[in-house]
């Protein structure tokens, strides 16, 4: 019949008078209707500039004497060459204001230096020490300023000029990530990375399905998809109900995603949602059943086996927080001996244990620990604490992290600054811009989404790698600074280890 | 559409070129009375590094009073000195050294050419440079008898004037290759792909795609240009053969060099290469490029040049190749020492690119992608803006490359002589020459 249609339809097109006739006919316009709806996921990000004023790079300081020296100079020598007279060093605009040079416009300034450079005598430029004052020694001043950029632009940073910081690194800059010469994720798109896939799946994959005698599907995974592989992890104590959580389960909601918040401020605040995951204290899980309007999972904020006894089958997806604390590797086995399929593993926000250790290091246990006992494919494992920039993503991922939570960068997103100790969880002072609207922060939000988003997106297209799923526990996708370097210097004098 | 400034007055042009040339001086001679400015520099391109390019681009000579060897990067290259004879084993200060480098090594019909100095100029296309830049750096790849290559943006018709000093770049868009420039070409250079943004193809933003950059490219004006990442056509070794083969019946004569970055299995990636038939194999780190790269790209993929050449090194030498085939290293490599060490690691040369541009007054301020102005490089480096690119002119830039060389040069064969090596061609391989030290930060 179908081969009948086609020829009719063929015949009609031959004679010119295109009226193609069903099925075909409606076929086609399916497939039209189809491919009018279809939505390839992105994250849509918007300009969205600062709140509050973000400490610039540079100072700009200008010898008033100096310049009113060079000007009138310049004025008798190049008298009615105006084009000379009035030219600039600075092609952005920081001495383009209404009285020039006199009153720069430092804000606007790039550290070209070519100002300094032709005007040694009365211009100097410097790096601002207020921007090099923020942040920590893990979350540097130069994270949170490209944090900064990122959420205001939602775009890749892009700089000329190759690397300038330093080779190798503790922490995540141990790791290089491969690329491929010659292997594209997909042929189709102009560098294959468009059509990368970024969902993760939490729960329990099944190893094999089962089906009624009707060919039914018995005991459908218990599972749920998230467009990225990050979440946004709960917010400080301090900020961690009015706007702040109200911000975040919106651009969780937009980003299909998924936020971690207190289960007060689920209930209190409203806030119930497929994509709001209430943490609930052990001794309080019987409230599990109180959590509607489409809740999809719930969190137990810490191990505690009677209690998880008490709602284990319960319908709706329980992931359980394990801090990367003592034994934790214990508690671990443990958790997935008792069947929880989603652990969140949490360390401190420099990416540490509480002995510590780095995250990369113990995420590789994790990992490893769950492939030795056969069951990888059915924990997901949530790693948060310790990102601090786009890189930290995948790199959790090949390290054996399912998904990543983010903490800190929504906060710098939101132009907080954070006071105190902001090493410990929890401990740090949360000073958010004093004027800002919910419509403001989530777009900022949605912009850093959307730029690590489309980094990770960088790194897995280099790699040839089509699917983030793929590259979960894929060390060998990873290249260790220590491990190349005693590989290539190992024959070297003075190489610490090497053969001298 | 964005605003094309007016080309500058020849009054313009000597007031801006006065003020730019004093500057450099300025702040890289020990008797003016000015220091280096404290916003200049950074971990791999230290302030002291940057000036010294400016005074060797100067005087020709290297600064005594700064440091021209090494920057603080605490790792790779910063972390290797060489172990120098006691001078009285030294060769003497006049001794002949050879620093000439021979590319084809297959022992073919092809093009055969030995190099004065073991490195040439790096690809930078036409629209990432000007064509006063290409220029410059032509007319000094033909005095000091090496080469410079195109990059991935056409082949300017000034530059066949140097054509046998230049390289044409066969990469993934193809944009500006023509049957012409192939045919002129001594060494036809693929680019897979390049450390600076290794597996993710090129960017020209739309700002710096004018009107002389889009004819070359074959383009229309002021659209983002992108090459993609890789070749679409090769997805292998054979596939790659073929490229190989097409250039080959275009210009039969041709070197064919193959540049690659630096993935895990770049020894592999090196073998298959030359035995598709490359005479070079030009392996590119990442922490070089002289273009606009996504910051996670630069740090993150790929590994640096120095943990990849002893990788090939080694492995070509298994593979009993090692002597058919020249390595050449690029994607930060900033000094003579550096280029001294890469070779000591296993590399028969060099490719040299940033450094080319902070002779010629790059500040590495990284707003070569356009910056805020959306116009390109201040200096007028990595511009095509009708006003910025007259910062540089030809015979300016290729002075300045001329006596930068000349400092590369003796500083190289300085090294080779506190090594009681005659030529550079023995430094190859030799770990046993170098030391890892402490520091370097
Ligand atoms: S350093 Fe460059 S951007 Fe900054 S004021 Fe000077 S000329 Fe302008
Ligand atoms: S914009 Fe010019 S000075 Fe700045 S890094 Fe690029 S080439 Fe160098």
């Amino acid at each position: 019949m179908l081969a009948t249609d086609l020829e009719k339809a063929s015949d009609n097109m031959m004679d010119g008078s295109v009226t193609i006739k069903l099925p075909v006919a409606e076929q086609a316009r399916l497939n039209r209707e189809r491919a009018d709806t279809y939505h390839r996921y992105h994250i849509d990000a918007m300009e969205t500039e600062d709140r509050q004023k973000f400490p610039r790079r540079f100072n700009v300081k200008v010898g008033k004497f100096g310049l009113a020296k060079l000007l009138f100079t310049e004025f008798f020598k190049y008298f009615g060459h105006w084009d000379v007279v009035f030219s600039r060093p600075c092609t952005y605009g920081v001495f383009s204001g209404p009285v020039g040079g006199f009153s720069p416009r430092p804000d606007l300034c790039v550290g070209c230096l070519r100002c300094e450079v032709q005007h040694p005598d009365f211009v100097k430029v410097t790096h601002n020490p207020e921007l090099a004052a923020i942040g920590d020694s893990y979350l540097t001043s130069k994270h949170i300023s490209t944090i900064d950029e990122e959420a205001r632009k939602g775009t890749v940073p892009v700089r000329g000029q190759g690397y300038r910081g330093r080779f190798g690194g503790p922490g995540f800059d141990q790791m290089f990530t491969d690329m491929s010469e010659i292997v594209r994720p997909s042929r189709d798109g102009i560098h294959g990375r468009e059509l990368i896939g970024t969902s993760v799946d939490l729960g329990s994959k099944p190893m094999s399905l089962k089906f009624d005698s009707n060919g039914g599907l018995l005991d459908a995974p218990k599972m749920l998809t998230i467009q990225v592989p990050f979440i946004y992890a709960p917010p400080p104590d301090s900020v961690s109900t009015g706007i702040v959580p109200e911000i975040l389960a919106e651009a969780a909601g937009t980003v299909d995603t998924l936020v971690f918040l207190p289960e007060n401020t689920v209930t209190n605040q409203g806030l119930a949602s497929p994509n709001v995951v209430p943490m609930i204290a052990p001794g309080q899980m019987g409230n599990i059943e109180s959590h509607g309007n489409g809740t999809r999972m719930v969190e137990m904020t810490s191990w505690n086996l009677d209690a998880w006894n008490q709602v284990k089958e319960h319908p709706l997806l329980i992931s359980v927080q394990l801090p990367l604390a003592g034994d934790w590797m214990s508690t671990m086995m443990e958790m997935v001996d008792n069947g929880v399929s989603i652990i969140h593993l949490i360390s401190d926000h420099h990416g540490e244990s509480d002995d510590g250790r780095f995250i990369m290091d113990l995420y590789q246990e994790a990992h490893f620990a769950l492939i030795e006992k056969g069951c990888r494919d059915e924990v997901t494992l949530i790693g948060t604490g310790g990102i601090a920039g786009a890189d930290h993503l995948p790199k959790s991922i090949i390290t054996g992290m399912d998904a990543v939570g983010l903490d800190h960068p929504l906060l710098i997103a939101m132009q907080a600054r954070l006071l105190g100790d902001t090493k410990t969880r929890g401990a740090a002072g949360v000073k958010l811009p004093s004027k800002f609207d919910q419509e403001w922060a989530v777009q900022r939000i949605l912009n850093l989404s959307c730029s690590w988003r489309d980094q990770l997106l960088e790194i897995l297209g280099a790699m040839g790698v089509r699917e983030v799923r793929r590259l979960r526990g894929e060390t060998g996708r990873a290249m260790w600074c220590g491990h190349l370097e005693a590989e290539a210097f190992g024959d070297i004098e003075g190489f610490p280890g090497g053969e001298h | 559409m964005a605003k094309e400034w007016p080309k500058p007055s020849p009054k313009l042009l000597e007031k801006t070129h006065h003020l730019m040339h004093d500057g450099f001086h300025q702040r890289a001679f020990p008797d003016t009375a000015y220091d280096l400015p404290e916003a200049l520099g950074d971990a791999r391109w230290t302030d002291e590094l940057i000036a010294s390019a400016w005074y060797m681009a100067e005087t020709g000579e290297c600064p005594d009073h700064l440091n021209y060897k090494t920057g603080r990067s605490g790792g790779g290259f910063d972390k290797l000195e060489f172990k120098e004879l006691p001078a009285d084993q030294q060769l003497p200060a006049d001794a002949e050294v050879d620093i000439t480098l021979e590319l084809n090594r297959r022992g073919d019909d092809r093009h055969k050419r030995t190099i004065d100095v073991p490195w040439y100029g790096g690809g930078m296309s036409y629209g990432s440079v000007s064509v006063n830049v290409m220029m410059s750096r032509a007319l000094n790849a033909k005095k000091w008898n090496t080469l410079m290559s195109t990059g991935e943006g056409g082949y300017p018709p000034q530059l066949y004037e140097c054509a046998d000093h230049v390289i044409t770049q066969v990469a993934t868009g193809y944009f500006g290759v023509e049957e012409k420039s192939i045919q002129a070409a001594p060494i036809v250079e693929f680019k897979y792909a390049q450390g600076a943004k290794p597996g993710l193809g090129g960017h020209l933003l739309a700002t710096k795609a004018g009107e002389e950059v889009a004819k070359m490219r074959g383009s229309v004006p002021f659209v983002s240009l992108f090459s993609p990442f890789p070749f679409h056509s090769t997805y292998s070794v054979e596939d790659h053969m073929k490229h190989l083969d097409w250039i080959k019946t275009v210009n039969p004569t041709a070197m064919m060099s193959v540049k690659v970055s630096t993935p895990h299995d770049v020894d592999m990636v090196a073998v298959g290469s030359y035995y598709a038939g490359a005479h070079i194999v030009h392996l590119d780190g990442g922490f070089g490029g002289t273009g606009a790269a996504p910051e996670i790209a630069k740090k993150n993929i790929a590994m640096p040049i120095e943990l990849a050449i002893p990788k090939v090194h080694k492995f070509m030498q298994t593979e009993g190749i090692r002597d058919n085939v020249t390595i050449i290293a690029s994607g930060g490599v900033r000094t003579a020492d550096d280029i001294a060490k890469a070779i000591a690691l296993g590399a028969d040369g060099c490719v040299l690119g940033t450094s080319d541009l902070v002779a010629m007054g790059c500040t590495r301020c990284s707003n070569c992608e356009g910056g805020p102005s959306g116009r390109g490089c201040p200096w007028g480096l990595t511009t095509t803006d009708a006003e910025l690119q007259e910062w540089v002119q030809q015979a300016w830039g290729a002075d300045r490359l001329d006596k930068y060389y000349t400092a590369l040069a003796n500083r190289l064969k300085q090294i080779l002589r506190e090594l009681g090596l005659s030529s550079v061609g023995e430094l190859r391989g030799r770990t046993d020459l170098l030391r890892y030290i402490a520091g370097g930060e």
